[in-house]
């Protein structure tokens, strides 16, 4: 039986909500499969879910219990955190045994960190950051972003071998949850190539967490974002001002502002750094990468001041101001007050 | 040691890949602070798969310090895969041995962020993606360094090298490419390479590209319109209504 293979994220010892999008996205293509192609019903491709762990039982049962499918705990003697090195090896000895169409994980560090050597593993073919899952007369095909978010890029993997995915998180909405159709889990034991865990080139140390004081970030009902338009360290003092006019806000920034050392941390928006969802978000010369976006798209209202009117950010805005942001934000400040 | 760090001409104007510009920087900034440390000096090579423009690339290279260039000369070409490019840019590592091979976390245009990952499975080498910190001195055998995840959480990790190392921006500020390093890098020569001097089997992608598409609109997004005061004017007045300023 084809299976489509969906492999769960799981970190510090617990699933990861992104593992329910992965099954959504995995139903999506097994949906458009028995659709497109008249097999009989029980050559349907069946979603399996594969757990890796030390002890992948409670997992894999959970897993099962909320999503009603297969699921196989991957057991590896020795396991203790993710390492790229453990994942393909025993990923890959188990899935050589079965007969995929398609292996799903999440586009996430995880995920984009052993996907593409498990698919070579695999002599899959690869296919990372996907967006849409479409499909026509000749088979299913997908979406990804290219050229800075500007443009999505279809793409067909060989029908003739399988597929490796790494979907977008955020994208894929979960179904919800089916409770009580636990379907069979299996554990399967498998040993990291001949040596044990503790013989892998890659060493895991310890996970660490960047302090992050964000309250200012979480509690303000207006955002002033700042990104690279504002070209100058400088200039940040403007948008400080410039948030400085509404009762309730807090500065914010995309990642390379704070890559860059012109502000702290703590106000980075996006995956990588804080999510938000104020009443107002107000991007100032932030161009709209899917890893900010993500960071604000719960947002009430999305306002953009940006000098380039195709920047993605005006497809994720609610009010678009082609402007250099700095003229905008001096006129802003010097208006006459109408009251 | 012996270094290597891939890097990508983007966009229109032609320039290097941003996180490729921070994995130039990482190895510069590796050779200046292990000199003293490792039993060999370090050198810093870099590698290009691209058509001939991306010479400008090298240069800019050179200027920032790099030792040898190689340039895999290519066709133009709208769809250049991962898998591909990976095999490529592995052969120009196999002639030499090197300890180290750098990439940025992807690339600007394709954002795919698999060819590291991909060239550590043809090499057999340990790899690690979006790394933030590498922890010097370099002593030679294993490498210390931190991987970044979500929401401010880091791995810490100590690779056996050689390895692969993907690395993400906020690691460093790339320098400049400095005047004596520019005058120089005109007198160095760019080690140019076919396809065909590389591939010992021709290699296929094992995906295509069959379109382009505007992605669709998530908000509805009104347009402001008028002079920039006349903006701001209307800007402020929706958020008198909503009672925010
Ligand atoms: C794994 C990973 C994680 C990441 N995590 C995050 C994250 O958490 N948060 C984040 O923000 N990014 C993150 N990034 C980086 C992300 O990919 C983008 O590089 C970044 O968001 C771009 O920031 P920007 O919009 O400020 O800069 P740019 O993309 O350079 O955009 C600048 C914009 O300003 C406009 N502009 C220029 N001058 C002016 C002017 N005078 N007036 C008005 N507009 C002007 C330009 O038209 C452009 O649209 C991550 C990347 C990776 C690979
Ligand atoms: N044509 C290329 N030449 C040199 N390096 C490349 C090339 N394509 C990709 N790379 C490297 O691989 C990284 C990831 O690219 P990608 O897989 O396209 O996202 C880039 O940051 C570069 O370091």
């Amino acid at each position: 039986m084809k299976q489509i293979l969906v492999i769960a994220e799981i970190f510090k010892g617990r699933i990861r909500p992104v593992t329910w999008e992965l099954v959504a996205g995995a139903r999506k293509i097994a949906a458009i499969l028995s659709q497109t192609r008249n097999i009989p019903g029980k050559h349907l491709p069946c979603i399996q879910i594969i757990v890796p762990s030390d002890n992948p039982k409670p997992l894999a049962e959970k897993i099962s219990e909320q999503t009603g499918n297969a699921v196989i705990g991957l057991q590896i003697p020795g396991f203790k955190t993710y390492t790229s090195d453990i994942y393909i090896d025993c990923l890959g000895q188990l899935i050589r045994e079965m007969t995929p169409t398609h292996i799903l994980a999440a586009h996430t560090s995880q995920g984009r960190d052993f996907a593409p050597g498990l698919a070579l593993e695999l002599n899959a073919a690869s296919i990372s950051g996907i967006n849409h899952i479409r499909f026509d007369e000749t088979g299913l095909f997908y979406s990804r972003p290219v050229l800075d978010n500007t443009k999505n890029m279809l793409v067909r993997p060989d029908p003739d071998r399988p597929v490796m995915l790494t979907l977008m998180p955020g994208v894929f909405k979960p179904d919800s949850h089916k409770k009580g159709k636990t379907k069979q889990v299996d554990i399967l034991k498998i040993s990291f190539g001949s040596d044990a865990c503790e013989n892998s080139r890659i060493q895991p140390t310890k996970i660490l967490k960047r302090p992050c004081e964000n309250q200012a970030l979480k509690g303000a009902k207006i955002i002033v974002a700042a990104g690279r338009g504002v070209e100058k360290k400088e200039n940040l003092e403007l948008i400080s001002r410039f948030a400085d006019c509404f009762s309730s806000s807090a500065v914010g920034a995309s990642r390379p502002l704070v890559d860059m050392g012109w502000i702290g941390y703590e106000h980075q928006v996006g995956i990588t750094g804080t999510i938000v969802a104020p009443e107002v978000y107000i991007a100032c010369g932030i161009s709209g990468s899917s890893q900010h976006i993500a960071g604000m798209k719960d947002t009430k209202c999305v306002i953009s001041i940006n000098k380039n009117p195709t920047a993605p950010i005006f497809r994720h805005s609610d009010i678009c101001i082609t402007a250099d942001v700095l003229e905008f934000i001096h006129a802003f400040l010097t208006l006459p007050d109408p009251v | 040691m012996k270094i290597l760090v891939c890097i990508k001409q983007v966009g229109d104007d032609g320039d290097m890949n941003r996180f490729d510009a921070h994995a130039l920087e990482e190895a510069l900034f590796i050779k200046e602070h292990s000199d003293n440390t490792m039993p060999e000096p370090v050198s810093v090579d870099i590698v290009t798969a691209g058509p001939s423009t991306a010479e400008k690339i090298i240069r800019r290279a050179f200027g920032m310090g790099a030792d040898r260039g190689f340039h895999i000369v290519t066709e133009n070409s709208d769809y250049i895969s991962s898998f591909v490019t990976a095999f490529g840019l592995s052969a120009v590592a196999k002639k030499t041995s090197y300890d180290l091979i750098l990439t940025g976390i992807m690339s600007e245009d394709m954002m795919a962020g698999q060819t590291g990952p991909m060239m550590a499975k043809i090499l057999n080498l340990p790899c690690a993606t979006g790394v933030i910190k590498i922890f010097l001195p370099l002593t030679g055998k294993t490498i210390k360094v931190e991987r970044e995840m979500e929401n401010g959480f880091r791995d810490g990790l100590v690779i056996l090298l050689p390895a692969v190392l993907t690395i993400q921006a906020g690691i460093n500020t790339p320098r400049y490419p400095c005047l004596s390093n520019m005058l120089s890098a005109n007198r160095k020569q760019i080690l140019s390479l076919s396809s065909e001097d590389l591939f010992w089997e021709p290699i296929r992608a094992r995906e295509s590209c069959i379109g382009m598409e505007d992605p669709e609109k998530a908000r509805t997004g009104r347009v402001l319109e008028g002079s920039v005061a006349d903006k701001a004017a209307q800007l402020f007045s929706f958020l008198r209504e909503k009672n925010l300023i």
